[in-house]
């Protein structure tokens, strides 16, 4: 299991080495392509067969930093049911998304490509160094890494404008989250001299460092304040948005809070405030969702507003709901995404009202799309349903009423957002350039996009089967059971799903969806305020710090200089050339030597 | 009075005379703007040096002060010899043997 374990984890690594040195290789986009896929879908295989030999946890690791004869902190791999199940959902959402970026990409040519597909195989190895960190130090190594592969993925498209922005947004933000993370790093150490999240820690400081540690879960899970890089993450290629930003990089944060729970779990004040900013931030998002008409936008903001229902669910003391919709949500998520990715495709626009009839025109993805749907709005059977009941039972029994409240609402509204599309885009008649390009032949998404979207599709469907099997793998009882408030939430979807259908699908405007809210919400508030404390503090500081750089520290070493060139210029003045002068100098050092001679010498 | 006169003037006298003489020649080798005039007083500081040799040669009784003072007068002409044909060489490129006018190795 160990071997099976490293390969996993380096064999991505080592592909991203072959393509990045490799250049001629590399140019060969559709070659590197494959290649990369076929390591992705390896490392599939080596997870899965991991997990299914999972008896005991055990640990493999090499000391990393050493002081003073014993080791601070080691690096390698700690495997257990958590790690191991991310590790195959990781495994399995990258290599679908690699395989589709074959089909989706086909235009693009060889260097792009090997790019591409290289910073692919860089980010696997990345994802998988954070999932099977033995400590923190490791874990917050892979978070940047997979921080970086954002970037650099969001960016791909950088000759065409916009996209170059956005990966320098999501980059800051998530630079700054991570001062967070790295402070609570640096606490762990100081409180207990080494860097896992085992040892016990005095109430305050426990209650310190989950707090910074969920400041850097905010920056990474896009959860209020901090979510406004994923919309405009959207930026980059749809198989991106998939993998990193619906099911793998986001998931990260949740991911840290499952992993370092103990920690958590000594923090009462931050889990009651991950509560009301996880449901807080679900609420939000779904409503902004609710106004957006790029149909990635909607699945962007659909993915802040799953990841606050995972954040509230941690902090009600269980560990085990929030980590279940994480996992669902990976498979739905991403499958909606390529999904959406195939319409994109079919109509060459992302607006849903250039779309329209996409389930009569490309049925397999419109099919699938409806999959998706019905699994986000958590629809039995489709595993969205089983994770959403015991994530709201959940908090259900830690009492935790306002963020349920707020959580069910947000039930209704993401029904009914999704709803929204399906009636404007998989139903009804084409708009817009769908209408403009009517009778022309269409196609449905090659294959290679076609086939990873089952894969998912069957997930979306059957992971909720799954999971009591795997459960009982790992010595723990999860046995389905409906609670009240799933039923609850059952109504509230069906309703939410009624709504949106009378008023898109029929054309009864029911609800005041126009004017004022709707320009409220584009207008990107929460945006625009971190904009001006931007432009009112950081910009000022930055530039601050500039001229201190400019005029003290550039200013001291200057004076150095002038200083040795004025000494100069005056110790240049003895130098005339004329022999007269340095006779006489001579003739000076012979007098002072003689009368020291004469003089100095006297006992 | 004749004793007085074969005894002559003192060793001190001597080495005074020659001290003044080293002088005067210094000072003009470091005053004297013209180069020929500055070879005057590099000549007058060698002469001082060699009275000063003979002096001290004929008050201990030992030959060798003016046996040197021989070799000295011959160095002395030696160095005359390329000092004058430097001067002569400095003439010829720069038109002129003032001492100040040599600076090219200025700062």
């Amino acid at each position: 299991m160990l071997t099976l374990a490293l390969i996993a984890l380096l064999l991505p690594a080592a592909c991203f080495v072959l393509l990045a040195v490799v250049w001629p290789l590399r140019h060969q986009g559709r070659l590197a392509g494959v290649l990369s896929s076929s390591v992705a879908v390896a490392t599939l295989v080596a997870s899965v067969l991991a997990l299914l030999n999972y008896e005991d946890p055990v640990d493999a690791t090499l000391p990393w930093l050493v002081s003073r004869g014993h080791t601070i902190a080691e690096v390698g791999i700690h495997l257990d049911g958590i790690s191991l199940s991310m590790m195959a959902v990781v495994a399995l959402v990258a290599s679908c998304v690699q395989i589709y970026s074959l089909g989706y990409l086909d235009d693009q040519d060889g260097p792009s490509l090997g790019r591409y597909f290289a910073w692919h195989s860089l980010f696997i190895f990345a994802m998988q160094t954070l999932v099977l960190a033995p400590n923190l130090l490791q874990l917050f190594a892979g978070w940047e890494l997979v921080g970086l592969c954002s970037y650099l993925l969001i960016g791909f498209f950088w000759r065409e404008g916009h996209a170059g922005k956005a990966a320098v947004k999501a980059f800051w933000v998530n630079k700054f989250a991570d001062m967070g993370l790295m402070s609570a790093v640096i606490l762990m150490y100081v409180a207990t001299g080494q860097f896992g999240w085992d040892k016990a820690l005095p109430p305050g400081t426990a209650e310190l460092i989950a707090g910074l540690l969920l400041v850097g879960v905010m920056g990474k899970s896009a959860q209020f304040p901090l979510h406004t890089w994923l919309p405009d993450a959207m930026a980059g290629p749809t198989p991106v948005s998939a993998l990193l930003h619906a099911a793998t990089m986001v998931a990260a944060g949740v991911f840290l809070v499952v992993r370092a729970y103990p920690i958590f779990a000594a923090a009462p004040h931050v889990l009651v405030f991950m509560t009301w900013l996880g449901a807080g931030t679900a609420l939000m998002a779904a409503v902004i969702a609710v106004f957006q008409d790029d149909i990635k936008k909607v699945l962007a903001y659909s993915t802040a507003s799953q990841l606050g229902y995972m954040v509230a669910a941690l902090g009600s003391g269980e560990a085990m709901g929030g980590y279940y919709h994480l996992t669902t949500h990976a498979f739905f998520k991403a499958l909606l995404f390529l999904a959406a990715g195939a319409a994109i495709h079919t109509v060459h626009s992302n607006d849903i009202h250039d779309m329209g009839g996409l389930l009569k025109r490309t049925p397999v993805s419109g099919g699938l799309f409806l999959i998706g749907t019905a699994a986000l709005i958590g629809l039995p059977p489709f595993a969205g349903f089983f994770s959403k009941d015991l994530l709201l039972e959940e908090l259900y029994e830690a009492g935790a009423w306002g963020p349920l409240v707020m959580l069910i609402l947000g039930v209704a509204l993401t029904a009914f957002y999704m709803t929204r599309v399906v009636s404007v885009a998989y139903l009804g008649p084409p708009k817009g350039k769908s209408a403009a390009h009517a009778g022309q032949p269409e196609h449905e998404a090659p294959a290679t996009m076609l086939g990873p979207m089952l894969l998912l599709g069957f997930f979306a469907l059957g992971a909720g089967g799954l999971a009591g099997p795997l459960a009982a793998r790992w010595g723990m009882h999860y046995a389905f059971h409906l609670s009240p408030v799933g039923v609850v939430a059952l109504v509230f979807a069906l309703s939410g799903m009624a709504l949106a259908w009378l008023q898109y699908g029929l054309g009864r405007q029911l609800l005041p969806l126009g004017g004022g809210l709707r320009s409220l919400v584009l207008s990107a508030p929460v945006d625009r305020a971190w904009e001006a404390a931007w432009r009112s503090a950081t910009l000022p500081l930055a530039r601050g710090i500039g001229w201190f750089d400019r005029y003290i520290v550039d200013g001291l070493i200057n004076l150095v200089g002038w200083g040795t060139l004025k000494g100069a210029a005056l110790a240049r003045k003895a130098q005339t050339g004329r022999s007269r002068d340095y006779l006489f100098a001579v003739i000076l050092g012979v007098i002072v030597y003689a009368a020291y001679g004469v003089i100095g010498a006297r006992p | 009075m004749s004793e007085l006169l074969a005894q002559g003037p003192g060793l001190e006298a001597w080495l005074l005379l020659a001290a003044v003489l080293f002088a005067i020649g210094l000072y003009g080798v470091l005053s004297r703007k013209n180069l020929i005039a500055i070879l005057l007083s590099v000549e007058l500081m060698a002469n001082a040096v060699n009275l000063n040799l003979v002096a001290l040669s004929r008050y201990s009784g030992n030959l060798v002060g003016q046996a040197v003072t021989m070799f000295t007068i011959a160095l002395t002409v030696a160095e005359v010899v390329i000092g004058l044909a430097i001067v002569i060489l400095v003439y010829r490129t720069r038109r002129g043997i003032e001492a100040d006018q040599a600076d090219m190795l200025r700062g």
